[in-house]
């Protein structure tokens, strides 16, 4: 799965002129916490954050009711942005277990995606990025899921796979990783569909080294 | 797929336009509220003077000076766009926002190179350079399947051809990756198999790129292919939306109803199915009744319809305006007798002796060459080769249909038999007369014999003169009844064409597109014609004005026993309404025989192209897909053999990848009595062919 | 209230009169056609005026030369002491009410400037029809001849007229028509050409009617709102035309004073009295630009109607 597969396309941006209240808004209204601010062409000026938005403490404590009003007011994206020298983003035809890493290293919530030196195609979030976690797992579609685990060793994947294929089942998504707190083991995550959980085990538990430890039906 | 992306890109609510007139202001649009998400494909269909186009106009806020919107709001993800500054939005249609109109030389400039007007798009304030811009527009233009980029961008836009605009356009619209395209009948102008590939493509945008489409279209067949929700708008409201397949298997609103009742099926005949009109017209803004704005011309209202006007409701999983549509089920539905009772096709039970009969009939336009020994007359003449050997009869009282892409030779060759070209070779009869010659060879006799009806509403009429001047003129001329009797022969006509005696004194400019073709067919009428050449008649017009015109063509067809020749590119409507068809390419006549032969198979293969590309107004039905590659050769060297080689994707069915078309002229096959195909495929293989379109799950 | 009851009762045809009123009206929608209409509409009052009363006989030489305006003269008078302003109105009879025929004292009602434009107009208009309509050889021929014939400047054309057929009302007139019809030719032939391509000129065609019943009948009568709008401009052209040669003094000939050989007569002593070059002078500025403004107000308010 690339970025282009799961990012945003479209999404809403603002101009650097807008006033921050307005700005403030279009989040509130549409239900997203990000704003690409962009020029002519869509080219990124700066970003724009829900957490950009909240006036710094100190600001605030040395401006008496009034002058919030005249702050705010006056206040365009421009003067909030994060400009986009500092805006960390991404181009569509990257992984997103890359766009999930540069996200996870920077502590940050989205990157917008780049295409031709600048211009915003899309945007890209951690929801996005979750949203591609579920698919991946095979999450929306009802049926079987399974763990099944195996030592670290070439073979014993395709072993699964032989097993499954015998079977004529379909599986709607899968995952695998180092078995947590057991060296020397992988888990596979699989979701099965149209078979009856017992049987799954049955057919999975006969394959030679491995072992199911955990099987649900799941929606 | 988690559907979380489906946010909507554009949201219009209770949008009301109005434009200032002197003395008052009309509202051109009253009620339109939709939504459009990213990468869907929204349209909007109804009558012209629905306004579909403000709806888009709005959006852009191409308005002009006196039009501005009244009430409501446009969304443009998510920001108001109504509020906007003149700027702000220009900086939104060039980046967000882009748009493809009918013609597509309104958004080309004629004097600038296609590379560098769109290139321009780009490095005008993007900063992108000049070679970087190069290299991306030629990838577009690959994108959007123009044969050979490179060499199309040096071109100037009147060296490619009108569907070759259009995608120059459609490219252009799709550089900067607009979050919205709206296309106002962008393939209307386009013949069937170029809008078949510009719908393809537009589909495949749709899906890349996540564009939201706003389609505006008065044809149900491409709103079916093309969209997958459905807004049907009438008289500045939006009346009934939902997705395509509810709106086609079930449509609501009586309006809606009509709409469908007024198109024939692809397949449909005359002697079977019965078009519907929908009575009377859309009422003008500014004259609309107070309650529901479609009462005066729907069967089922009732006082509460009359008096209060309804609301744009949720009905299961449409919205609708009415206020029964609960109770009204569309199948139950009967014509009232308001409705044009459509005559009963009688068949004709004797085999007549043919009215007209055409033998290798040949039209060629000699071509000035610009050279110096064409100057003087020394250079090789040469032709444009509109008809070539056409071979065809028509027996009395029947229709042969003519059908073909633009440039196929069908205009033309209803101009020679008229007699307005000279015709270059071959022999013609009709009623026993020789008619190679033009107008002023012929007897006055077989002049008033042979009348034309034209295709647009708006030339066919002088409008110096009132409409019973007009229709009095071929009876005082050719003085089909005494003097004294003119004018109660013109009225006679007019209540033939269910107009009223009142039309009599009216000018062209009072008479909606529909009466004014009604108008033109009666003049044709006048002079008691055998036979009537229709080129195109309904074309232009809306389609229940369609089916009211193709209802009385067939009254008066009944009623005079008058033979027709009816060219049409539209062709279910042709398959309505001809007893036998002609399908025209490139001058020659590849497939001719009884209308139920030529949409069936055995197919010439250029007629399986043709009735692949058709827009059938049913979401479901399933469609094989053939697109021809290139485009139609020129006419004044033809390709050599069979002139549909260059394009014929069956070729490859004859040994040596189908050689022989290039160098041999096909022979005519035969699969029937009256059933003639132009083609080397044997009939056998022709026979093999699978029908085009078919329904889903029972075949 | 009565446009709004009007509108309502659509079904009933308006009278012959009031669709006349409405035609005329769309003028007023246009506010330089409407003060163009103004200006040309004083000229045609005045001289219907002039017809029946003039301050003084316009050729008396009753006052003291040259002066300035006063109660009595309220324009002045010129350089042989007549009353500028009676001048000036009986000036418009040629221009506009009169043609003065050289039999006699036979008078022609219409004056130079009408039929000079009426005769390019119908000349031109034959000339455009058989130029746009049949094309081919005619077409060259015709559009040569009135090329060659645009060549000429148009003073040593009026020249040439005028040197062949002597002075006079009615030869002014030729040379106007002379003149004139090349332009109009070309208008009417470029409008033949686009009006030629509609349907219901087929649909005469293939009734075969005469050449001339769709030239006259057919093409012409569509013409028209361009053709009257072109015509506007020409009569100011002719008036322009005729100052000019009252100017040169080839012009009409006396006794009825002429605007252009006012200004004439009134050069020589211009340091003593500028005015009376200023009056006639603006007489014919003022009817010319009244009838562009107004033949302008027509084409624009015309291409919108027709819409």
């Amino acid at each position: 799965m690339l970025v282009k597969d799961c990012m945003t396309r479209h999404p809403i941006i603002v101009p650097a002129t807008m006033p921050v209240v307005k700005a403030q808004q279009i989040m509130a209204d549409n239900k997203i916490r990000h704003l690409p601010v962009a020029g002519d062409g869509k080219r990124l000026l700066g970003l724009v954050t829900r957490q950009r938005l909240s006036l710094k403490t100190d600001t605030l404590g040395s401006l008496n009711l009034w002058d919030i009003t005249r702050h705010l007011s006056n206040m365009t994206v421009k003067n909030v942005m994060l400009p986009s020298t500092k805006v960390q983003t991404i181009t569509p035809e990257r992984t997103i277990e890359r766009a999930a890493r540069i996200m996870a290293d920077h502590k940050i919530g989205c990157l917008p995606v780049m295409e031709n030196g600048g211009v915003v195609t899309g945007i890209i979030t951690e929801i996005d990025l979750l949203n591609a976690f579920q698919e991946m797992l095979g999450l929306p579609v009802e049926g079987v899921r399974v763990t099944v685990r195996m030592p670290n060793r070439p073979g014993e994947f395709s072993k699964l796979m032989t097993a499954l294929g015998d079977q004529n089942w379909g599986v709607m998504g899968i995952g695998t990783y180092p078995s947590p707190k057991a060296d020397g083991f992988y888990d596979a995550v699989l979701k099965i569909r149209l078979v009856a959980a017992a049987r799954v085990e049955d057919i999975l538990n006969q394959i030679p080294d491995q072992e199911v430890i955990d099987i649900r039906n799941v929606a | 797929m988690v559907d979380n992306k489906a946010s909507p890109v554009l949201q219009v609510k209770d949008l009301a336009v109005a434009y200032k007139i002197r003395g008052g202001e009309i509202e051109a649009v009253q009620d339109a509220s939709f939504v459009i998400k990213r990468g869907e494909a929204y349209g909007i269909v109804g009558e012209s003077g629905c306004g579909k186009s403000t709806v888009a106009w709005a959006v852009l806020n191409f308005l002009g000076a006196n039009g501005y919107v009244k009430r409501g709001q446009i969304k443009f993800l998510g920001q108001e766009l109504t509020q906007k500054s003149k700027s702000e939005l220009r900086l939104l249609r060039g980046d967000q926002i882009a748009m493809v109109y009918q013609d597509p030389m309104q958004a080309l400039n004629p004097s600038m190179r296609l590379g560098d007007q769109m290139k321009e798009v780009l490095t005008i304030h993007r900063g992108i350079s000049d070679a970087e811009a190069e290299k991306r527009c030629a990838k577009m233009l690959e994108r959007v399947y123009m044969p050979d980029p490179v060499n199309v961008m040096k071109r100037y836009p009147h060296q490619i051809s009108g569907g070759q605009q259009q995608r120059v356009v459609i490219g252009m619209a799709l550089l900067n990756n607009p979050a919205l395209l709206i296309m106002d009948e962008p393939t209307t102008a386009l013949d069937v198999t170029v809008e078949a590939a510009v719908l393809d493509l537009i589909a495949e945008l749709r899906h890349e790129y996540d564009t939201a489409i706003m389609y505006i279209t008065h044809n149900l067949g491409v709103v079916a292919r093309v969209a997958t929700r459905v807004g049907v708008m009438y008289a500045g409201e939006m009346v009934e939306q939902g997705t395509v397949e509810e709106i086609f298997k079930n449509p609501r609103h009586p309006y809606t109803q009509g709409l469908m009742r007024c198109v024939p099926k692809l397949g449909a005949n005359k002697s079977e199915s019965i078009l519907y009109p929908i009575p009377g017209r859309v009422p003008p803004p500014g004259n609309r009744p107070a309650g529901c704005m479609f009462a005066p011309r729907c069967d089922y209202a009732d006082n509460r319809c009359q008096e209060e006007h309804p609301a744009l409701r949720a009905l299961d999983n449409v919205n609708v305006r009415c206020h029964l549509a609960e109770e009204i089920d569309w199948r139950q539905w009967t014509p009232t007798e308001d409705v044009i009772a459509p005559p009963a096709v009688i068949a004709q039970a004797a085999a007549d002796q043919p009215i007209l009969e055409a033998k290798s009939l040949k039209t060629y336009y000699p071509v000035k060459g610009s050279s110096l020994k064409d100057v003087l007359g020394l250079g090789e003449k040469r032709f444009v080769k509109a008809v070539e050997d056409a071979t065809f009869q028509i027996k009395r009282g029947k229709t042969l249909g003519v059908v073909g892409e633009s440039g196929c030779g069908k205009s033309t060759l209803v101009k020679t038999i008229i007699g307005l070209e000279d015709s270059t070779g071959g022999d013609v009869k009709f009623l026993g007369f020789d008619i190679t010659g033009n107008l002023s060879t012929r007897d006055e006799q077989v002049i008033k014999e042979l009348q034309m009806v034209f295709q647009n509403p708006d030339s066919t009429m002088n409008p110096t003169y009132t409409v019973g001047q007009q229709i009095a003129r071929p009876i005082r001329r050719f003085k089909t009844v005494p003097n004294d009797q003119v004018r109660a022969e013109v009225v006679n006509l007019l209540e033939t064409m269910r107009l009223g005696a009142n039309y009599f004194d009216r000018l062209p400019r009072q008479l909606s597109g529909g009466e004014k073709q009604r108008v033109g067919i009666a003049r044709a009428l006048a002079s008691r014609p055998d036979l009537i050449l229709c080129d195109e008649p309904v074309s232009a017009l809306d389609v229940s004005v369609q089916a009211a015109v193709l209802n009385l063509l067939l009254e008066i067809q009944q009623k005079y026993d008058t033979t027709l020749v009816f060219i049409a590119h539209d062709l279910s409507v042709v398959r309505f309404f001809s007893d036998e068809i002609a399908v025209m390419y490139l001058g020659q006549i590849m497939e001719i025989g009884p209308a139920e032969a030529i949409y069936a198979p055995p197919y010439h293969p250029y007629t399986e192209a043709l009735l692949s590309a058709v827009p059938v107004p049913d979401p479901t039905a399933k469609q094989k897909h053939i697109r021809l590659q290139g485009n139609v050769p020129s006419a004044i060297n033809p390709p050599a053999g069979c002139r549909f080689h260059t394009r014929c994707p069956r070729r490859n069915l004859l040994p040596n990848g189908g050689k022989i078309c290039q160098t041999e002229i096909p022979p005519w096959r035969e699969p029937d009595d009256e059933h003639k195909i132009f083609c080397h495929l044997p009939t056998d293989t022709l026979t093999t062919f699978e029908p085009v379109i078919s329904k889903e799950g029972n075949g | 209230m009565e446009a709004m009851q009007s509108g309502l009762k659509l079904a009933a045809p308006p009278s012959r009169l009031r669709r006349m009123w409405k035609n005329i009206s769309i003028i007023f929608d246009s506010r330089v056609g409407t003060i163009g209409m103004i200006m040309v509409l004083f000229w045609i009052v005045t001289a219907l005026v002039s017809l029946f009363w003039t301050p003084y006989p316009p050729n008396a030489t009753d006052f003291i030369q040259n002066t300035p305006p006063n109660i009595q003269n309220l324009l002045g008078t010129d350089q042989l002491g007549r009353d500028i302003l009676s001048r000036l109105m009986q000036g418009t009879q040629v221009i506009l009410l009169k043609t003065r025929l050289p039999w006699g004292k036979a008078i022609l009602p219409g004056g130079v400037a009408i039929w000079g434009v009426l005769g390019s107009v119908t000349l031109g208009a034959v000339l455009g029809l058989n130029a746009g309509y049949r094309g081919g050889w005619t077409d060259q021929i015709i559009m040569q001849f009135l090329d060659a014939l645009i060549a000429f400047p148009v003073i040593v054309l009026y020249l040439v007229v005028i040197a062949a057929l002597g002075q006079g009302d009615l030869v002014v007139i030729v040379a106007i028509t002379i003149t004139g019809a090349p332009g109009v030719a070309r208008l009417v032939r470029s409008l033949t050409l686009d009006i030629k391509t509609r349907d219901y000129i087929r649909a005469a065609e293939t009734r075969a009617e005469t050449i001339w019943y769709i030239m006259f009948k057919e093409i012409l009568p569509n013409a028209r709102g361009p053709l009257l709008v072109d015509s506007m401009l020409r009569v100011g052209y002719a008036i322009f035309a005729i100052g000019t040669l009252g100017f040169l003094g080839i012009g009409l000939p006396p006794p009825d004073p002429d605007w252009g050989n006012m200004v004439n007569e009134a050069r020589r002593s211009i340091f003593a009295n500028p005015l009376a070059v200023v009056w006639p002078s603006l007489a014919i500025a003022s009817l010319v630009i009244g009838l562009n403004l107004f033949a302008d107000g027509l084409r624009e308010e015309l291409s919108r109607y027709q819409k």
